[in-house]
């Protein structure tokens, strides 16, 4: 079953072609990676997925379902959460909170139940509540919930804001360079992390610069140049693929 | 046909006015993205400070033959000075230090700016408003079908030199560069080597002296000076900054005249208890459907 | 006289936010409504519960706002076309204007439900704007209706007003001319304003604007709406002030455009602005403050000051200089306000920093 799936996807900006005829199926349960030299068109690509900007050409669908059209909040509702590479945490709220609100599309308490703290509002609030700690635990950062996130550490940062991608229970998730700035017990711990989330039901489509990271961890790999996919494959694939070491270490002289 | 003319002609020295004033929001606006309200306040204390500078020399007795025209120099180089100074001053003093306050601070500080300017001039000058020594002869000169006054003549030109001379200022001088780099990109100016607070700093002072020009020129038109003069004004010109696309001078001046006209028209034609509704209505709607204004870039979001 | 209840209401509020026992901020809140309750059988006059009876309206009306401001992130300078709405909602339905005389209590359900369609045609449009430029539009807005209900004179009055609104009545009893039943409605209407907020700010819908007001990008990719949320809060806060309005218009027996110019928009920003914004009980200080010290406060200097030097002085003209002093001031030196809430505090301690990763 294939979760996400881009057929001949282009996208430009002005005179610039940041994409061009892209095409890549991610099934059910894979660790999949994108990877590609600086401006090779990746963040581009996951913008696309959550509707920050649209593409010009192709089409992608999620869980067989086009997404064309559709806005950031409703294709999170389709079951798409991501993180950032610049992290978006909500800095002056504490861990706690910012976890409850990615659980937002969980949720049903409407407005009328909002004024009024309502059964359900109450109900939900607790049990929020609950898988918020739970997920805090689960990615490793328990002990936090009450601090401000701008004063958490880098890497807790980093943490805090997968929790937040993963409380909304995505079948799909993007991670966007999440081992950036770790050291390497941080980036060791990140891929038992990122293995159990898979292990858990969601699939998850990640960017990386660390190659040694993204060969380990990724079971598929695609690469992309100067916006087009050059490669795809296995990672024993792509390590040996002539076009990915020509885009690498430059063409051979 | 008659009308329509004159109303024409009440337009465009409405529109310079506002053009002037409208210049000032967009200077600041496009190098700092903060809204000054407080400037419509400058604008009104220039008036009032070429209003005190003529009647003092009304009643020295000065204003006659050559005094004259060096009596109305002097008020209009007053108020140029004091509004700049004014302008300057506020921005040293309440605006420099929130530079990087979340973005709703500085709006809320130039509001208490303005609310506090206004009630300082109420103090100074009075709730009531005051008349403008009537310096400029104001004979009527028949064009064609075009009845204009002197004054309005005057008043128009002057406001287009001033706007001239800051378009040749901000394209070639030296510090007119210096504005547009931090206006483009403020970390990447500083970089190489202008002086940011500076830069900022001249640029109130630019803002300023056009409200002063607007202040004398808003008092000659109007025949009075009030301390809520630049509360109505102010919000007109800024409507005028945005309706040309904010941060863009020559929008400024498309927008000032638009505003003026609509004001112009609106008062002819639906009655001058309309023309608040039209104008901001015109602001509404310009926000809504075309943020960039007229002569405005659209910018993509930064992600 | 005045003082005593200000003090009394301002020092509960202080406890209340230094205290982190919940047992002791629920007896405190329950003392201090038992206390604004029955202390009038016993000490005050007309003059005071006038005042206070004022007081509490503003309140509201700064509750509302808080909502907004303070919750959503949005900063709205036309709040006082809400207030109008509701005022007028009364003026033109409870009055020989028509010769409609619609009951008060049907009327306060009515201008609520009238501000927040307003609020939410207002929103519809113009919510998609950031900052500055909706900041603008509301202010805008806030011009645009007074002045409509200036040219309406058919409907409105005109300049003039409306006169001789009807006096309401509880069970057939007539209100008459005391202030009383204003200050106990305005007392229960706080009641509920504070009951709605605190439920809203822990509920799903404040985490949503939590969310918006930190990082609207982030909060969309969580699946927020983020612009139902906001016209929620917009449609929120403006039914607080169309409540606030009927009250405001019953009392006075009065309508008239003058009642809500920017200066009234201002002074409410200036409020939240004093007690510190998103703060539930730092914004009921902040507009208890601002009450005394326009309506008591002032008027006694005035005539001290008077007395003593055989003047004429009118320091009512002072009211622009205070709001803006105190929105310059507390910007510059205390941004976060008198009682802050710790995340407005941080955010606005720490926004140098987050504005350089923006």
């Amino acid at each position: 079953m294939k979760v996400l799936e881009l057929v001949g996807v282009g996208k430009r900006f002005g005179a610039l072609t940041a994409l061009s005829n892209v095409t890549l199926d991610v099934e059910e349960g894979a660790i999949f990676g994108i990877i590609g030299p600086n401006g090779a068109g990746k963040s581009t690509l996951f913008n696309l997925l959550t509707a920050i900007y649209r593409w010009d050409e192709g089409s992608i669908s999620i869980g067989g379902l086009s997404i064309a059209g559709l806005s950031t909040q409703r294709i999170a509702r389709l079951g798409v959460s991501r993180t950032f590479q610049n992290l978006r945490l909500f800095g002056n709220a504490s861990a706690l909170a910012n976890v409850m609100v990615g659980e937002h599309v969980l949720l049903e308490a409407n407005v009328l139940d909002s004024l009024l703290n309502t059964g359900r509002e109450r109900r939900e609030r607790t049990e929020a509540e609950k898988r918020a700690r739970e997920l805090l635990r689960f990615v490793g950062v328990s002990g936090v919930e009450e601090q401000f996130a701008r004063n958490l550490s880098y890497g807790t940062q980093r943490r805090l804001e997968i929790a937040r991608a993963l409380a909304a229970r995505p079948r799909l998730l993007l991670l966007d360079e999440p081992a950036a700035g770790l050291n390497p017990s941080e980036k060791h711990e990140l891929v038992s992390l990122i293995r159990a989330i898979r292990d858990g039901g969601t699939t998850v489509l990640l960017i990386e610069h660390d190659m040694g990271l993204v060969m380990n961890l990724c079971e598929r790999i695609a690469v992309l140049d100067y916006g087009e996919k050059i490669a795809e494959g296995e990672p024993r694939e792509i390590r040996e693929h002539p076009r990915v070491i020509e885009a690498y270490l430059g063409a051979p002289a | 046909m008659h009308e329509f003319l004159a109303q024409l002609a009440n337009g465009v020295e409405l529109g310079a006015i506002y053009a002037l004033i409208a210049l000032g929001y967009t200077l600041v606006y496009g190098i700092l993205e903060l809204i000054n309200f407080a400037h419509g306040d400058v604008y009104t204390f220039g008036s009032f400070v070429a209003l005190g500078i003529l009647v003092g020399l009304r009643a020295a007795g000065a204003l006659h033959g050559a005094g004259l025209i060096l009596g109305i120099a002097a008020a209009l180089i007053a108020a140029i000075l004091a509004s700049a100074l004014l302008n300057a001053g506020i921005e040293r003093l309440a605006y420099r230090r929130l530079r990087k306050a979340p973005r709703l601070a500085p709006l809320i500080t130039a509001i208490g700016v303005s609310f506090m300017l206004e009630n300082l001039i109420e103090l100074w000058q009075g709730s009531a408003p005051v008349p403008f020594p009537n310096v400029i002869p104001n004979p009527q000169l028949q064009i064609g079908a075009l009845e204009v006054g002197v004054q309005q003549i005057v008043v128009v030109a002057l406001a287009i030199v001033t706007m001239i001379a800051l378009h040749f200022f901000v394209q070639r001088s030296k510090l007119g560069k210096a504005m547009r780099a931090v206006a483009q990109d403020r970390d990447a100016a500083s970089l190489v080597g202008i002086n940011v607070d500076r830069t900022i700093a001249m640029t109130f002072l630019i803002a300023g002296a056009l409200a002063g020009v607007a202040g004398f020129v808003g008092g000659v038109s109007f025949g009075s000076a009030w301390f809520l003069n630049g509360f109505g004004a102010g919000l007109r010109a800024f409507t005028a900054a945005v309706l040309g696309g904010i941060g863009n001078i020559a929008g400024a001046m498309l927008g000032g005249f638009l505003i003026g006209m609509l004001e112009s028209f609106s008062t002819w034609l639906i009655g001058g208890q309309w023309s608040n509704v039209a104008v901001f209505s015109v602001l509404i709607l310009v926000l809504v459907f075309r943020p960039s204004g007229l002569l405005g870039e659209t910018l993509p979001e930064k992600v | 006289m005045i003082y005593t209840y200000a003090l009394v209401a301002i020092a509960a509020c202080v406890a209340i936010e230094r205290f982190h026992n919940r047992r002791a901020k629920t007896a405190i809140v329950l003392l201090l409504a038992a206390f604004l309750a029955i202390a009038p059988r016993f000490y005050g006059n007309d003059a005071v519960f006038s005042v206070l009876a004022d007081a509490a309206v503003y309140v509201m009306l700064a509750l509302g706002l808080n909502i907004v401001v303070g919750f959503a992130g949005l900063l709205d300078l036309g709040y006082a076309a809400f207030f109008a709405i509701g005022a007028y909602t009364y003026g033109m339905l409870a009055s020989p204007q028509f010769g409609l005389h619609l009951p008060f209590w049907v009327l306060l359900f009515l201008a609520a439900a009238l501000a927040a369609l307003f609020g939410a045609l207002l929103g519809a449009p113009t919510l998609r704007l950031h900052g500055d430029y909706l900041a603008i539009v509301t202010l805008g807005f806030g011009e645009i209706v007074p002045q409509i209900f200036q040219n309406l004179t058919k409907y409105t009055g005109g300049p003039n007003g409306i006169a001789a609104l009807d006096v309401p009545t509880f069970f057939g009893h007539s209100f008459g001319a005391s202030v009383m039943p204003y200050y106990y409605i305005a007392l229960v209407g706080i009641a509920a304003a504070l009951w709605i907020s605190r439920n809203l700010r822990e509920s799903r819908l404040g985490r949503a604007w939590m969310a918006i007001r930190e990082d609207e990008l982030a909060a969309r990719h969580a699946g927020i709406d983020v612009l139902r949320s906001k016209l929620a809060a917009f449609a929120i806060g403006a039914s607080f002030s169309g409540i606030g309005g009927v009250l405001f218009a019953a009392k006075l027996a009065l309508v008239s455009p003058d009642l809500f110019g920017f200066q009234v928009s201002v002074l409410i920003v200036s409020m939240l602005v004093l007690g510190g914004m998103g703060n539930i009980v730092g914004v009921v200080v902040g507009s208890l403050l601002l009450t005394i010290v326009n309506s008591a406060l002032l008027p006694q200097i005035n005539s001290l000051v008077d007395a003593t030097f055989h003047t004429t002085i009118d320091l009512s003209n002072l009211h622009f200089l205070i709001y803006g002093a105190i929105l310059v001031g507390i910007m510059l030196f205390r941004p976060e306000g008198l009682l802050p809430n710790r995340e407005r505090r941080a955010e606005l301690h720490h926004a140098g920093e987050a504005a350089g990763d923006a």
